[in-house]
């Protein structure tokens, strides 16, 4: 591990991690035919870093990224989120944690089909009020660059831009961290450096933390960070220089 | 705002399985509409038939029947002593004719009233009646038996165990009695009539009510010698409005013609009380008093105080006259009542059971979808309310078409012009005298007009019947959302996430 690159990389070390993980583990199914997705897993995740968690297919990092997303509970271990223990928080906190920490963003888009690109964003900011959600969408989509689509279905619009509405949807809450599964997994290549582009560039210029998740070697030599898995356990954590120097 | 796009949205694109839901509902609602509607016709069509028996307002009748006992013997058998004293004041001699002074040839007529079939009472028992809880109103009337005997002195003398006189009893009611012929050929004339003196001040609780006049008009007050004849009698006799028609010995004018309700017990001629009271010599006495029940609900212990609380007394309530009619009517009342009831629940439950699969159904269908929410930070109770309102909306669709189907259904119903027949059928009321079926009418049982009459069924659909059934739609439509709303908080976003859809 290249220590003194990632701390170049780290904006504030002495900041509460986003995540700190510690001793974690993923099992599903009890007994001799139970399965071990993730295994003393310890990672600490600063604000304002863009970090890739690479592996084969099988290796964990899905597992990994729905322990980070609040969206399953890890069987060992803890892990905390801006300082709050999320290992032990019922459905309820843990929703909360989602609807004000967290930002998701897919493979395949999740877009709700039924609804234009506004009302995807708005629908992680539903219970605000009306004109409040509304221009904070509005804001999100002029962002991302599609200002022009704002009412348009996602049936209507290319991959790469179904992907930009998921970043805005993921952006809406303001999130501590930006959470992506494999986010150019189904665009072509052009777009998806386009994707990686604006992504990179929410960390840089706006001190979004960014965790990415992806298989692909060549997208996750973009990020400044790469935590490999291999069998449910973390086999290295380095800085990747080039993608330090030219963040773009 | 947004849940309501929200859902509206997801309704649109699932169209198919929207209207599935709705129409599904909607069937459910419908039946409910038009069961009601056509339960509510049946009721129409009865108190149709019912209504002139019954009377605007009277819910019961009292009387005191004379009573024959099986054991009993002979016409007086069974009865008390007092009330074979009253039989016997009652019945007297019967009519008269003394032919010994009459010359031959010359003219006659005579009445002589009876009660027959039942025993007089003081007038004062209505004010008694009134007082009794649950009462609001009462009006006593005095149903008399007028034989009725008239024609030209034979020139024969007859002779007769009771010397100069002749005497006769029964007859066949409102049928224009016995023609007696011979003795020179000049006919002495027999009938037999039913007469009821009622109480004119109280035309809502009287045995003729202005509603049954077909002819003419009701009593007014310039006149005590009115009367409102049965259309029956009046065509028998070739009677009308304007006619005169005599009653002891006083002619009254016909005012009124009146219908004789099919199941009723109608009198042949009614005029008013005082004046039968004092024509018959039966002043003070009444044989009838009608009772209107504060509620409907009190008709029952209203009418088990007034036996209790005066003796021998006999009660015929709305629901004893209701039970008298039959035929197709009566049968498709009980059928509605019953089946209908039955088809109500199961259809309605059909509908939520429906529902609830294709919404458990459509839930089954959005897993990744609701994943994908949950994701974004939605809480159970948010997944809850979205599926909810969705299924709710559903459900308000569904009612708004079922009102539809059903109002289309009670329409459909009034424009096929369904008739039904009423029957009643050829038997004497329950208060029998022990004279019945005599020649003259002495005795005479209180005969009910039997027959048949067809009614048309009318539905009718109210506006609160049908946001009832709205009601019940969206009631199903909330049950459904419930069930699959509460299968899509349990999902495990993790898992939901996963699925492929």
């Amino acid at each position: 591990m290249h220590t003194e690159e990632r701390l170049a990389q780290t904006p504030a070390t002495d900041a509460v991690p986003v995540y700190e993980l510690a001793g974690v583990g993923r099992a599903y199914g009890g007994g001799n035919g139970g399965v071990t997705a993730l295994a003393d897993v310890d990672l600490v995740i600063r604000p304002g870093e863009f970090v890739a968690v690479a592996g084969a297919s099988g290796s964990g990092k899905t597992t990994l990224l729905q322990l980070l997303g609040a969206l399953d509970r890890p069987t060992s271990g803890t892990i905390h989120c801006l300082g709050r223990d999320i290992s032990r928080m019922g459905p309820g906190e843990l929703s909360r944690l989602r609807r004000e920490t967290i930002g998701f963003i897919f493979q395949q888009f999740n877009l709700i089909p039924t609804l234009t690109a506004i009302q995807n964003v708005e629908a992680a900011i539903a219970t605000r009020r009306s004109g409040e959600r509304h221009r904070r969408a509005h804001d999100l989509l002029a962002m991302v660059g599609l200002s022009h689509r704002v009412d348009h279905l996602p049936s209507r619009m290319s991959g790469g831009e179904q992907q930009r509405v998921a970043i805005a949807r993921a952006l809406a809450n303001d999130p501590g961290a930006l959470l992506a599964d494999e986010p150019t997994g189904n665009l072509d290549s052009q777009t998806g450096q386009e994707i990686l582009a604006l992504l990179r560039g929410l960390s840089t210029e706006h001190g979004q933390t960014v965790v990415l998740v992806t298989h692909d070697t060549h997208v996750a030599e973009t990020a400044p960070r790469t935590v490999r898995l291999s069998d449910g356990r973390v086999v290295s954590d380095t800085a990747n220089a080039a993608a330090i120097s030219d963040p773009a | 705002m947004f849940f309501l796009s929200y859902a509206l949205a997801e309704l649109r694109r699932r169209r198919g399985r929207t209207i599935l839901t709705a129409l599904g509902l909607a069937i459910g609602v419908g039946l409910v509409v038009t069961v009601n509607a056509l339960s509510t016709g049946l009721d129409h069509a009865q108190q149709k038939v019912l209504a002139p028996l019954t009377g605007v307002g009277t819910d019961m009748s009292v009387t005191r029947p004379i009573r024959v006992t099986n054991n009993g013997s002979g016409a007086f058998g069974g009865l008390s002593q007092s009330q074979r004293n009253r039989l016997r004041g009652q019945l007297g001699p019967g009519p008269a004719v003394n032919f010994r002074n009459l010359k031959p040839g010359q003219k006659f007529d005579t009445d002589s009233f009876r009660a027959t079939s039942q025993l007089s009472f003081p007038a004062s028992e209505v004010k008694r009646i009134e007082g009794f809880a649950g009462v609001t109103a009462a009006a006593g009337s005095l149903t008399l038996t007028d034989t009725h005997v008239y024609g030209k002195a034979p020139k024969v003398r007859l002779q007769f165990g009771n010397p100069g006189s002749f005497g006769g009893s029964g007859g066949q009611n409102g049928q224009g009695g016995a023609r007696f012929q011979g003795f020179g050929g000049k006919g002495i004339h027999f009938q037999s009539r039913t007469v009821t003196g009622i109480d004119q001040s109280r035309p809502d609780l009287a045995a003729v009510t202005p509603g049954q006049i077909t002819k003419g008009r009701y009593f007014t007050s310039s006149s005590a010698y009115q009367a409102i004849l049965s259309s029956s009698y009046a065509s028998t006799n070739k009677l009308s409005v304007g006619s005169s028609v005599s009653f002891g010995g006083h002619a009254f004018r016909v005012v009124g013609i009146a219908s004789s309700p099919l199941g009723g017990t109608p009198s042949d001629a009614y005029v008013k009380l005082a004046v039968l009271q004092r024509l018959a010599k039966y002043r003070g006495q009444i044989t009838t008093v009608q009772v209107r029940a504060a509620s409907t609900g009190a008709v029952g212990r209203v009418a088990r105080e007034i036996k209790t609380g005066f003796s021998a007394s006999q009660v015929t309530t709305a629901q004893d006259l209701a039970n008298r009619v039959g035929g197709s009517l009566s049968d498709a009342r009980n059928l509605s009542s019953k089946l209908g009831t039955a088809l109500e629940i199961v259809g309605l439950a059909a509908a939520v059971l429906i529902a609830c699969l294709l919404t458990l159904a459509s839930v089954a269908k959005r897993v990744r979808e609701i994943g994908t929410l949950k994701a974004v930070g939605w809480s159970q109770w948010q997944v809850v309310r979205q599926i909810s309102g969705e299924s709710l909306l559903q459900g308000l669709l569904g009612g708004v078409i079922g009102a539809a189907i059903g109002i289309a259904g009670a329409a459909a119903v009034n424009a096929v012009g369904w008739t039904l027949k009423a029957t009643v059928p050829g038997s004497a009321a329950p208060a029998r005298g022990p004279f019945g079926g005599g020649p003259f009418g002495f005795g005479q049982a209180a005969q009910v007009t039997s027959g048949s009459t067809l009614v048309k069924i009318t539905t009718s659909t109210d506006l609160r019947l049908i946001l009832a059934a709205v009601g019940l739609a969206v009631l199903g439509g909330l049950v459904a959302g419930a069930v699959g709303g509460s299968r899509a908080a349990r999902l495990r976003p993790a898992a939901a996430l996963r699925t492929v859809e």
